[in-house]
């Protein structure tokens, strides 16, 4: 690109002629690669992990994150933390396991012992250090920031930036709290399983994709014609109707922050709590129990909501909660302008029935992930847009569908086929750039 | 009465490269008569511990597909609205080192070694791993009542998604 991205301005609004753009270096530049990683990703809340994949004390599961390989431990004391693995001596990884269970972390290299907290325990040298060596605690290895809501475990790589909690914000708090009430108990675990996989794209294209309510027909059409196939002669049948009346129910709400949710009606069924007809009469005892017992804590308006509604959620930058046929944990990595790295897993109430859990799963994997009837097509268009794009004159992204006439874009609420959330994505994607933003307390 | 005569591995060849050659050739339509009307088709996920006996009722699998989705895959794939596969991808499955596993009542397990090959534009990318098969007699024909993909791969990151079939 002949111009400096540092120099342009990357998102531009005309609220005159209702035009909201995306310069395309947005998507292609590494030198606003390089920007996003220090004023985004270093100052955002990322998810880390769920607090069911340590369920007890000396658990861990090893990620890494933006480059950075961090261990997601659950301490001997009961204490979760998360800290890097790399040895505070020459820099070797202590845990080479992807999960476990461990007392003690001995690296491979000299042998330096670390507890569950990441503390130095042993050098494995009778001499040659002086005794007080770590007493400031230099040789322990170093912890990340970590804070949860709802048992999704983010981290910070900064100290200044708001708690979690402020930073994800009344509605998308509750929007999580939507989704734990699916288990009666509150409680949610990962399966088993999960789907690593990547696209030759830059990430915020999927970032856009995964609430994308303009895309549905012309992209899942494949997938709605198989349900259809499969409904046919149930009550159900009429995807295609369905379909038709999608615009008028829910919406598309960026809700502060950059986060936002497209709330929509799909008619695949939904574990929780929302019954189609080709799933028999077993699993609406289930469901018509779980919309009982919603409705009388919260009411029928909230029960609906948490029962009905699609809900395709983005947590800025880097998160996608999919709560549809099933409800995924999504993150997206970018490991370069063009490229990023997906894992996927499934959430699910810990209680629910083995034949609601087994609805679950393969409602699952007939529309996501890397092999599914769904998932895969969205892949291919952003493969495609990545590709295409970067040898095109056209400089900008229309991104203008639904604007809304609102101060702040960050918080606006449009059709479930709009784009009215993702500007708010956008608009506070590019305050962070510019450095507008900083998100500090 | 079905014909419950173990499966030999030489008949057991002839078949699986029949279904590759169905594949290769994008023949999906055929393909799919292969299987029974209880068969399922599977690939674990690329981080299960016990990917041999893991169960898609209660672990995330890559693809768990029952006789209604192998149809629903085959029917899709062929669509020119399938995007993923358009135009489809040029694919070569190699079955090799086909060994007869056990046979009973059920039918005639096979583990045979795969290594797909798919090109998709400029790309390649290698699927490799085991199958395990349960066939059936079925009058005069062989079918698939079971189809169990375990790749040997720790993540797609280097094949991208798997809209083929292996
Ligand atoms: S690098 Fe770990 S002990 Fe030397
Ligand atoms: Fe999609």
């Amino acid at each position: 690109m002949g111009v400096s991205a540092s120099a342009l301005q990357l998102v531009q609004v005309d609220q005159q002629r209702k035009s909201f753009r995306i310069h395309r270096s947005a998507f292609k530049s590494g030198e606003v690669f390089e920007r996003e990683k220090e004023q985004i990703f270093s100052r955002c809340w990322l998810y880390l992990g769920h607090r069911s994949e340590i369920p007890n004390r000396g658990d861990f599961v090893c990620r890494s994150l933006m480059g950075r390989n961090l261990i997601f431990q659950h301490t001997r004391k009961g204490e979760v933390i998360a800290f890097y693995n790399a040895c505070t001596h020459r820099g070797a990884a202590v845990c080479w396991d992807k999960r476990g269970s461990k007392k003690t972390f001995t690296c491979r290299y000299h042998g330096w012992v670390f507890d569950t907290e990441g503390k130095l325990k042993s050098m494995n040298a009778e001499s040659g250090y002086p005794e007080d060596i770590n007493d400031d605690g230099h040789l322990n290895l170093p912890r990340v920031r970590l804070e949860q809501y709802g048992g999704l475990y983010f981290i910070n790589f900064s100290d200044q930036t708001i708690p979690l909690y402020d930073y994800l914000g009344d509605y998308m708090r509750g929007v999580i709290d939507a989704i734990n009430d699916q288990s009666a108990s509150g409680e949610m675990i990962i399966t088993p399983g999960e789907h690593a996989y990547s696209i030759n794209a830059n990430y915020k294209l999927l970032i856009e994709n995964s609430a994308d309510g303009y895309h549905l027909m012309p992209v899942h059409r494949t997938y709605l014609e198989f349900l259809a196939d499969r409904f046919a002669g149930s009550k159900d049948a009429d995807v295609a109707g369905t379909m038709k009346g999608f615009s008028a129910i829910g919406g598309a709400k960026a809700v502060g922050n950059g986060h936002y949710v497209l709330e929509s009606n799909v008619p695949t069924g939904r574990p929780v709590a929302s019954w189609i007809e080709p799933w028999g009469s077993v699993l609406k005892e289930e469901i018509d129990a779980t919309r009982a017992r919603l409705e009388q804590k919260y009411g029928k308006e909230r029960m609906e909501y948490i029962c009905e509604l699609q809900k395709n959620i983005v947590v800025f930058p880097n998160l996608v909660i999919n709560d549809i046929l099933a409800t995924t944990i999504r993150t997206v990595e970018p490991t370069s302008p063009g490229t990023m790295q997906v894992t996927a897993w499934c959430l699910a109430p810990v209680e629910e029935s083995a034949a609601m859990r087994a609805i679950r799963l393969d409602n699952f994997v007939s529309f996501l992930g890397p092999a599914g009837f769904g998932s895969p097509d969205d892949g291919s268009m952003l493969n495609s847009a990545q590709k295409s794009m970067s040898g095109s004159p056209t400089e900008w992204t229309e991104l203008s569908k639904d604007l809304q006439d609102v101060d702040d874009l960050r918080v606006a609420a449009g059709p479930p086929d709009g784009e009215t959330h993702m500007q708010g994505y956008w608009t506070q994607w590019d305050m962070m750039l510019r450095g507008a933003e900083t998100l500090e307390g | 009465m079905a014909n419950t005569n173990p499966i030999s591995r030489a008949e057991a060849e002839d078949f699986l490269y029949h279904e590759a050659e169905l594949l290769d050739n994008w023949a999906l339509l055929e393909w799919k008569d292969l299987y029974t009307e209880d068969s399922v088709y599977e690939v674990v996920s690329t981080d299960c511990d016990d990917p041999e006996n893991a169960d898609p009722t209660t672990s995330l699998f890559l693809l768990a597909d029952k006789k209604d989705r192998i149809d629903g895959r085959a029917v899709r794939l062929m669509k020119s609205a399938a995007h993923a596969e358009y135009p489809h991808s040029k694919t070569r499955h190699l079955y090799t080192n086909i060994r007869v596993a056990g046979h009973d009542r059920n039918g005639t397990r096979l583990k045979v070694n795969f290594l797909v090959h798919r090109t998709g534009g400029d790309i390649t990318t290698h699927f490799m791993g085991e199958l395990h098969y349960l066939l059936v007699r079925v009058g005069d024909a062989i079918k698939i009542r079971k189809k169990r993909g375990i790749l040997d791969l720790n993540s797609l990151n280097d094949a991208g998604q798997m809209t083929i079939i292996l």
